[in-house]
């Protein structure tokens, strides 16, 4: 009895043990993943602190007019003038009424083929 | 049996199972002693671990404060103003390095500017930690790692970095190598609770929530990029301004050249690169009229509709107080105002009372300093009292020393409404600053001070201001203050000053701009303020209206109608 007894507490034991240790190894295997992604993780936000630092000096005013005053003569830039600004004011008042008789000329006039419209952005071209 | 008895002593034999009955529990006992004294030196041991203390400090620096981080600083619109990066510092480990010439000599290849002597004596010792070089490059990092010295590693420390470099340097201020504010707003940050912080603990690492300022960065770069401009143009020696929002006291730019680049702090500490807006006093001239019309419309002894006799100098014992560009005759106040009238502005101070003049200076805060975030501050001079003679030059900016901010406080709150309001570089809104106004003049002064400000501009000094800022409806005073060279006033070094306000029919910010002893741009130009000062004003509101959504307007009703009615 004792000895069947012993014997089963042995291989429980070993069986612990064996545990145990498979445990201990499973354990250091994940803290070294674990560490490994956190130096990632700081590499990363170290490089994304660069980027950041980065778009703010791409963004500053003060780097971009610099280059737009390199490519005014290609993209005809210029400063704006106070005479360029128009206001909600200026704007002439709709018609009071839509002018049926016009539309009904112009709906005419395209149906014969003729286009005014067109033709007047034909002249701006 | 009774003959054993009775001689002889007893002799007791135990029986064979009682001898080893007892042999077992000694065995026992001992056994017993050496189980419990092996777990008092287990539990020994565990007191022991428990009261080791690793020591990782760096240099008497605990590793956290090396690592801690400041927070952003961002603009009005959210644009980053200073942000943190993460880079490698390099330490070494004296006393796990092996050989200290080969060490040495492998990191002279890396980088060739170290001191060979210096860095081998570093290297030598019993030290836990040393520094050789902080805030290096992930390129320099790469390759000092291929080269595989033991003792010798990295640590990520954060460092400041400035986007926008010399631009907004006076606002900013600058840290040094361990993360501490040294000046400008990044000292307040500290004094304020960043410090605080980092001693919590709580500045590791972690991303902390970023600072607002009220500077807008487009309009700080116009500022900054007009002063160069300015400095160039008119070959002055310095060049500085301001631009404040007048209704709630925050400041949208300033800039003070020659000024430093923040990203290298040593540069901060050249000769003459203060901030000339917030440390930097002046005798501010002319500009100073506004103050002392502000205030004498104010009382109830002077009104608009008066005249002064301005046809000849004062005198005060040996001395007469005379005009620039005397017009030597009797001039109605618009009049004393729009020609800079040194001896109208006298006659006016002396109707109103010069210990009210006196008064009115303590009212407006020209006595001490601005309230105001920025370390940078120095004292303003003004006498305690005024002589009949000292009233007589104060009232045209002569004789005091007062800071540009001083000024620009000054002139937003004449055209606020007359609500004196402390200049802010955090976030303002208008309730709260509402909260905060004191008042210094009334609505009607007010009134009649945007009115002046504006006749000036369309046909005193501030003309060619006007002229380039068209349908602003821009308005201001110039100030051509002489400097005092060996004790005298010298003609030819003179400090020139430009304090405006825009759009003057709904007025919105303020501004002081200051040229010191500028040329003359060309020939035909002159060297009075409103040639440098008043035409630079003018660019930079050009430049800046249409950021801050203030439209052009041409019609000459919105002047017709700053007009006081009992002008009209």
């Amino acid at each position: 009895m004792i000895k069947t007894l012993n014997a089963v507490l042995l291989v429980v034991c070993g069986l612990a043990f064996t545990g145990v240790y498979a445990l201990k190894f499973a354990i250091q295997h994940e803290a070294t993943q674990i560490s490994r992604l956190e130096s990632h993780i700081s590499d990363q936000e170290a490089e994304l602190s660069m980027l950041k630092a980065d778009w703010a000096v791409l963004t500053q005013p003060g780097h971009i007019e610099p280059v737009v005053i390199r490519h005014q003569e290609t993209l005809q830039l210029a400063e704006v003038e106070p005479e360029q600004f128009g206001r909600f004011t200026d704007l002439p008042m709709r018609p009071a009424k839509p002018d049926a008789h016009a539309m009904d000329a112009l709906f005419q006039a395209l149906e014969v083929g003729v286009d005014p419209i067109g033709a007047l952005l034909e002249e701006i071209d | 049996m009774a003959l054993a008895t009775a001689g002889g002593p007893q002799i007791a034999i135990d029986g064979t199972r009682k001898v080893r009955g007892s042999l077992t529990q000694g065995r026992i006992r001992w056994m017993l002693l050496a189980i419990v004294l092996g777990f008092v030196v287990v539990g020994g041991r565990l007191v022991q671990l428990g009261m080791v203390e690793t020591d990782t400090r760096i240099e008497g620096q605990a590793r956290d404060v090396i690592q801690a981080t400041r927070p952003p600083i961002l603009d009005r619109n959210g644009a980053e103003m200073a942000v943190d990066i993460r880079v490698p510092s390099l330490y070494a480990e004296p006393r796990r390095i092996i050989d200290v010439d080969q060490a040495a000599e492998s990191l002279l290849t890396v980088m060739p500017d170290l001191d060979p002597k210096w860095l081998r004596d570093r290297l030598t010792g019993d030290e836990g930690f040393v520094w050789i070089k902080r805030e290096l490059t992930p390129a320099i990092e790469q390759r000092v790692m291929r080269l595989g010295i033991p003792g010798i590693d990295f640590i990520t420390e954060s460092k400041r970095f400035y986007p926008a470099g010399r631009e907004a340097s006076h606002v900013l201020g600058s840290v040094n190598v361990d993360n501490q504010g040294i000046a400008g707003i990044e000292m307040h940050m500290d004094r304020e609770n960043v410090a605080l912080l980092q001693e919590l603990g709580l500045a590791r690492g972690n991303a902390l929530a970023p600072v607002s300022l009220s500077i807008d960065m487009r309009v700080q770069h116009v500022l900054h990029e007009q002063l160069v401009d300015a400095m160039e143009r008119y070959q002055a020696i310095a060049a500085a301004g301001v631009i404040l929002d007048i209704h709630t006291g925050e400041v949208l730019g300033m800039a003070s050249l020659p000024d430093f680049d923040p990203n290298e702090p040593a540069t901060a500490l050249e000769k003459g690169s203060f901030n000339r807006i917030t440390s930097g006093i002046f005798e501010l001239g002319s500009t100073f009229k506004t103050v002392t019309l502000a205030g004498a419309l104010d009382s109830s002894r002077v009104a608009i509709t008066d005249q002064f006799d301005a046809r000849y100098g004062v005198r005060f014992g040996r001395y007469t107080i005379d005009d620039f560009h005397g017009k030597h005759r009797i001039l109605s106040l618009p009049e004393v105002y729009k020609y800079s009238s040194n001896i109208g502005t006298i006659r006016i101070m002396q109707q109103w009372g010069k210990d009210n003049f006196r008064a009115f200076l303590t009212e407006l805060g020209f006595d001490k300093r601005v309230p105001f975030e920025l370390p940078e501050m120095r004292d303003p001079v003004v006498p305690k009292e005024f002589s009949e003679v000292g009233a007589a030059t104060a009232s045209f900016g002569h004789g005091l020393s007062v800071s540009p901010l001083h000024m620009a406080t000054a002139v937003s709150a004449f055209t606020n409404g007359g609500n004196y309001i402390t200049p802010t570089l955090y976030h303002r809104s208008s309730e709260e600053a509402q909260s905060l106004y004191r008042p210094v003049i009334s609505e009607q002064t007010s009134d009649a001070v945007r009115y002046l400000m504006r006749l000036n501009a369309l046909e005193g000094s501030g003309s060619r201001m006007d002229d380039i800022a068209e349908g602003y409806r821009a308005g201001g005073k110039t100030g051509t203050a002489e400097k005092v060279v060996d004790g005298r006033y010298s003609s030819s070094k003179v400090l020139n000053i430009f304090a405006s306000v825009f759009p003057l029919d709904n007025p919105r910010y303020a501004m002081v701009m200051m040229v010191d002893e500028p040329q003359r741009e060309n020939p035909q130009s002159g060297t009075t303020a409103g040639w440098n000062a008043g035409e630079m004003t003018g660019r930079v509101i050009k430049r800046i209206a249409p950021m801050l959504g203030v439209a052009p307007d041409f019609s000459t009703a919105v002047d017709t109608n700053l007009v006081p009615p009992q002008l009209r």
